[in-house]
């Protein structure tokens, strides 16, 4: 079975303007999987309507064996999927310690076992727990913010360009994360430009054209394929691949 | 001078804990709710009958006053009835106008429903109540004697005064211990940072505009019984608070708790320092000076965020 499976995905931001318009996507469990895709290609609200971020006009979107297609985005990670948005992903406002209790307060997690775990996989935010979260740096943000996704354990974990404004030694620091993520058994469903470093990172990929999956394979096919080269590299979109 | 500071602060602490509804409104649903006056005056007059009630029901005449004060018993229990028929109120207002309204309305057209809103609010009072001024309580203060004539013009103050100023100091605190330590007081924080990040951390949003309406409607409650017994209770009480109120809430930083409570003082202050120098009338103008002196130095106001 699918860990996360999107049938013919129509949503957009109002009605009769569908921005991603019947896009299929199928995650297999514990696999990182990338959508890449030019700028404006809906990659963002594809991911943010699987959220219940953005209406979902037509289509399914299956977690598990589970529909999730109408589930509002609170209840989202109580079913087991977690979204960590491209901007504005953590609560500034906040203490670093509040902004990963708050989910695993609402979601009543045991939090004297998990917590250890997540000090474990970030051990950079671990030694910062009492400074307000607005303070940290671009890179411990970014860590921040998937420590909040994932402290309520969640079975899939979507994040929106987690490397976008970061150096290339954050990018890594953030994709070893990840790595470390997967192999406890997390399904990873990540945005990405940056699209070396994604196929580098994700064992499969699409490339989502005009709100529809226009490719979808292995990271390895993909890195070779005469259509990525010419959407990427071809109609001046040389500078955003980078 | 003293006795100027002592009245500014207590007129401050009324228009405190209305501006903390006030910027609380603000920062969760995004509008400002001009509506927000009236849960003052419907707090004062709706304690002003249940206090009727529950006088009646206890059979012994008139209330008994505690101690030196001018109110009793009977008194905080009708204020603590009314403040939660205040917040149902401020919840079925939610309901009949503002929460259809949010699904597709922009801010201004809130704004301007909460416009209609309070009309209307007011004007329910008005019919029900009458426009007489009342009083909860009949009985003379003598005020107390805090600091002798000789010291910077003495100060007296009457224990009702002190009473409003204590429980304000209180009500805060318990409001800061609040938001900073509970589940849900960090959730209305979260949610008033960034309502979309909210959901995605599990927090039921509507949940949080209920509790912000709560808070803020049992705060008003609190603040027009107070305005109700240390000036009278009026049909524009709240709504002659509106403008102090804004005022606090924008000196302060809208949206911060702390923000509204020392915009509050700090308009209180000004408008009752400012009688001896420009004379009574122009009391409401001297807070907007000092709105418009402290927005020039620093445009987010005390403790509004930078960005
Ligand atoms: N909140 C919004 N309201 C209305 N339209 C939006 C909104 N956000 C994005 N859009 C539109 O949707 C289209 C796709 O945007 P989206 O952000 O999904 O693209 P993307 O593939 O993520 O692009 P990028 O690589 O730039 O992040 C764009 O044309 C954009 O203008
Ligand atoms: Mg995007």
């Amino acid at each position: 079975m699918m860990a996360l499976c999107c049938n013919d995905i129509v949503a957009g931001y109002e009605p009769g303007l569908p921005i991603v318009r019947g896009a299929s996507i199928s995650v297999r469990r514990a696999e990182i999987f990338a959508i890449l895709g030019p700028n404006g290609a809906g990659k963002s609200t594809l991911v943010k309507a699987i959220a219940g971020l953005v209406p979902i006009l037509s289509g399914t979107v299956m977690l598990g064996d589970e529909d999730i297609t109408a589930v509002p985005a609170h209840r989202m990670i109580g079913r087991g999927l977690a979204f960590v948005p491209q901007t504005e992903n953590i609560f500034a406002n906040l203490t670093v310690a509040d902004n990963i209790d708050l989910a695993a307060s609402i979601m009543k997690v045991d939090k004297r076992r998990r917590l250890p775990e997540i000090d474990d996989l970030f051990p950079d935010l671990a030694r910062q727990k009492g400074l307000v979260a607005g303070r940290l740096s671009g890179g411990q943000r970014q860590m921040l913010a998937c420590a909040r996704a994932l402290v309520t354990s969640p079975r899939v974990l979507m994040l929106d360009e987690p490397s976008a404004g970061l150096s290339p030694r954050l990018v890594g620091a953030v994709f070893d994360n990840l790595r470390q993520v997967r192999a406890t058994g997390v399904t990873i469903v990540l945005v990405e430009q940056n699209v070396k470093a994604a196929l580098a990172l994700a064992d499969r990929a699409t490339v989502l054209v005009e709100g529809k999956d226009r490719i979808t394979g292995p990271s390895g096919d993909l890195v070779s394929d005469a259509e990525i080269a010419a959407l990427y590299f071809g109609h001046g979109g040389a500078g955003k691949a980078a | 001078m003293l006795q100027l500071i002592a009245d500014g602060l207590i007129v401050g602490s009324v228009i405190s804990l209305g501006a903390i509804g006030v910027t609380m409104t603000y920062s969760i649903l995004r509008f400002a709710n001009f509506a927000h006056g009236e849960l003052l005056t419907w707090g004062a007059y709706l304690t002003l009958t249940v206090l009727g009630f529950v006088v009646a029901l206890g059979g012994a005449g008139p209330m008994q006053p505690i101690g030196p004060f001018s109110f009793g018993w009977p008194l905080l229990a009708a204020l603590a009835a009314a403040a939660v028929m205040t917040a149902l109120l401020a919840l079925l207002v939610d309901w009949l106008l503002f929460e259809r309204l949010r699904a597709h309305g922009t801010a201004i057209v809130l704004v301007i429903a909460s416009f209609g809103a309070a009309l209307a609010m007011r004007n329910l009072l008005q019919f029900i109540y009458g426009t007489l001024p009342d009083y909860y309580s009949r009985e003379i203060q003598i005020a107390i004697r805090l600091v002798p004539r000789d010291v910077m013009g003495g100060m007296r103050i009457t224990p009702d005064q002190l009473f409003v100023l204590a429980l304000t100091a209180v009500t805060v605190v318990l409001l800061h211990l609040f938001l900073t330590y509970t589940t849900l007081g960090k959730a209305m924080r979260a949610t008033a940072h960034n309502p979309a990040l909210a959901r995605l951390t599990g927090i039921d949003v509507r949940a949080v505009i209920r509790a912000a309406w709560v808070i803020g409607a049992v705060l008003a409650a609190i603040a027009g019984v107070f305005s109700g017994l240390t000036v009278q209770i009026r049909p524009g009480l709240g709504f002659d608070l509106l403008l102090p109120l804004f005022a606090a809430a924008i000196l302060g930083g809208i949206g911060s708790v702390y923000g509204a409570v020392a915009g509050g003082l700090i308009v209180g202050l000004a408008e009752s320092l400012s009688v001896p120098l420009f004379g009574a009338e122009y009391r409401a103008a001297t807070a907007f000076l000092v709105l418009i002196a402290i927005l020039l130095v620093r445009p987010t106001g005390l403790f509004g965020e930078r960005n």
